[in-house]
């Protein structure tokens, strides 16, 4: 690994075991997908099932391991669980599925190596910069970030007074309730000029009638009951 | 025993502690601790194993050349990493592709030899039925004392298999003699450590096996 990215992505893990074992506490699920090597994924799940340090707790974790890793998490994941990918920036597949992941009411974790995945693609980034994200994945360098996830997330749960944080608004601007738009994903098209859609994990009408075509699985950005724009399928 | 930064480990007594910006800092603190421990041990390990892991992969590239293939298997962790391998050798980001399928793949297998064999059997019945003389098995155990690795082993050597054996803390069983033809042993009590090392071990002994069969080939 490269030794120049440590402070950085120490700070990241720091904050991403802060955020995961809150997640934890108010008792989310984490699933788990890494596509392109899947033996990361059910590595990470059973890492978090059943701790190697005996007295730790058994958290729940699942690694979804199918074609439609889409559609299986939109139908077992709860909002406020957790998801986790880990792969490399350019795998359009996971991409995807963080993004929609927001419109599930889910926190996105995305773990990795190579080239940085866009900034705000996921809730929380843990990577390590290099050229060659197949090396990282099977030189030791990948499994240690996530050893080191679970590792630090157990030493949050030592501390139980930073565990039920409240949840409140730090950013500058609060997206629900500024005039920003709300990225949702489209469920059911009605006939007319309304769709349900979910919105961090609640479903709601909104209407379609400033958009083209919109079909379920679509990604819109939605303002005051009315969704503005479809949201492409990949960013660049 | 390493050397790690223990002292935020001790639990709060009382559950006021509400700044969590101390926490952080302990928590990147430890993680840069823990980075720099994992890649110096990966560099030392990678260093006093090189020549151990050379005739390793001169005797693996010997048996894949005269059509031997790979078997994988471990626990847990150790399963994925079983996983891992053998999808490197089969799928590799350059270089040939070879022959190597894990047997912790098939829960079907798994779970009727669990079932009605016991569990330490699950590895051990698969080489009996897939492996040939000229094949080659890796197993995985941190402890090195996995009984269901060590029976497995012990059924590949009967039959004539190369044995390569990936273990941490002092070794155990799998490095006493006779056990594998291979025995690696990444020196480190945790767990998660040993698991990077060995990563790193099988990445850098796919790595020359794949040398060895460019430079026979050359």
């Amino acid at each position: 690994m490269n030794e120049r990215d440590a402070p950085g992505l120490a700070d990241d893990l720091a904050a991403a075991a802060l955020s995961l074992a809150r997640l934890f506490a108010a008792g989310a699920t984490m699933w788990c997908t890494s596509p392109r090597w899947p033996a990361h994924g059910r590595h990470v799940a059973v890492e978090f099932v059943h701790p190697v340090i005996v007295g730790k707790r058994a958290l729940p974790a699942v690694n979804i391991d199918c074609g439609d890793v889409i559609g299986a998490a939109r139908l077992l994941a709860r909002p406020g669980d957790v998801i986790l990918a880990i792969s490399a920036a350019d795998d359009d597949a996971v991409g995807s599925l963080l993004r929609r992941s927001q419109a599930w009411g889910l926190t996105s974790f995305w773990l990795g190596a190579g080239r940085r995945p866009p900034t705000g693609t996921a809730d929380q980034v843990i990577w390590l910069d290099g050229d060659d994200a197949d090396v990282a994945a099977r030189s030791g360098d990948v499994v240690m970030l996530y050893h080191l996830l679970w590792e630090l997330t157990h030493v949050v749960f030592e501390h139980p007074g930073l565990l039920d944080a409240e949840r409140v608004c730090t950013d500058d601007v609060c997206i629900t309730c500024s005039d920003e738009g709300r990225l949702a994903e489209v469920a059911v098209v009605h006939e007319g000029s309304s769709a349900e859609v979910l919105a961090a994990g609640l479903r709601e009408t909104v209407d379609i009638s400033l958009v083209d075509q919109v079909r379920p699985g679509d990604l819109v950005l939605v303002h005051a009951g009315v969704a503005l724009t479809v949201l492409p399928e990949h960013v660049a | 025993m390493s050397a790690e930064p223990t002292g935020f480990l001790y639990p709060f007594i009382d559950g006021d502690e509400r700044d969590a910006n101390s926490l952080l800092v302990d928590l990147a603190a430890s993680a840069q601790a823990k980075m720099a421990e994992s890649a110096n041990l990966r560099a030392a390990t990678l260093e006093s194993l090189a020549d151990l892991l050379r005739s390793a992969a001169e005797a693996m590239a010997h048996r894949f050349r005269h059509g031997g293939r790979l078997f994988t298997f471990g626990n847990g962790g150790s399963a994925t990493d079983a996983e891992g391998t053998a999808d490197l050798f089969r799928n590799p980001p350059r270089g040939r592709s070879l022959p190597a399928m894990s047997l912790v793949d098939d829960r079907a297998v798994l779970t009727a030899l669990a079932n009605d064999v016991g569990f330490e059997l699950v590895f051990s019945r698969q080489v009996i039925a897939h492996a040939r003389p000229g094949d080659i098995v890796m197993g995985f155990s941190t402890s090195g004392d996995s009984v269901n690795v060590l029976h497995a082993f012990e059924e590949a050597t009967r039959r004539g298999l190369l044995t390569v054996g990936l273990s941490g803390y002092e070794g155990g069983a799998m490095a006493n003699a006779g056990v594998v033809d291979h025995c690696l042993v990444v020196g480190s009590a945790s767990v998660h450590r040993i698991q990077e090392a060995q990563d790193a071990l099988v990445f850098e002994l796919w790595s020359t096996v794949q040398l060895c069969l460019e430079s026979v080939r050359s």
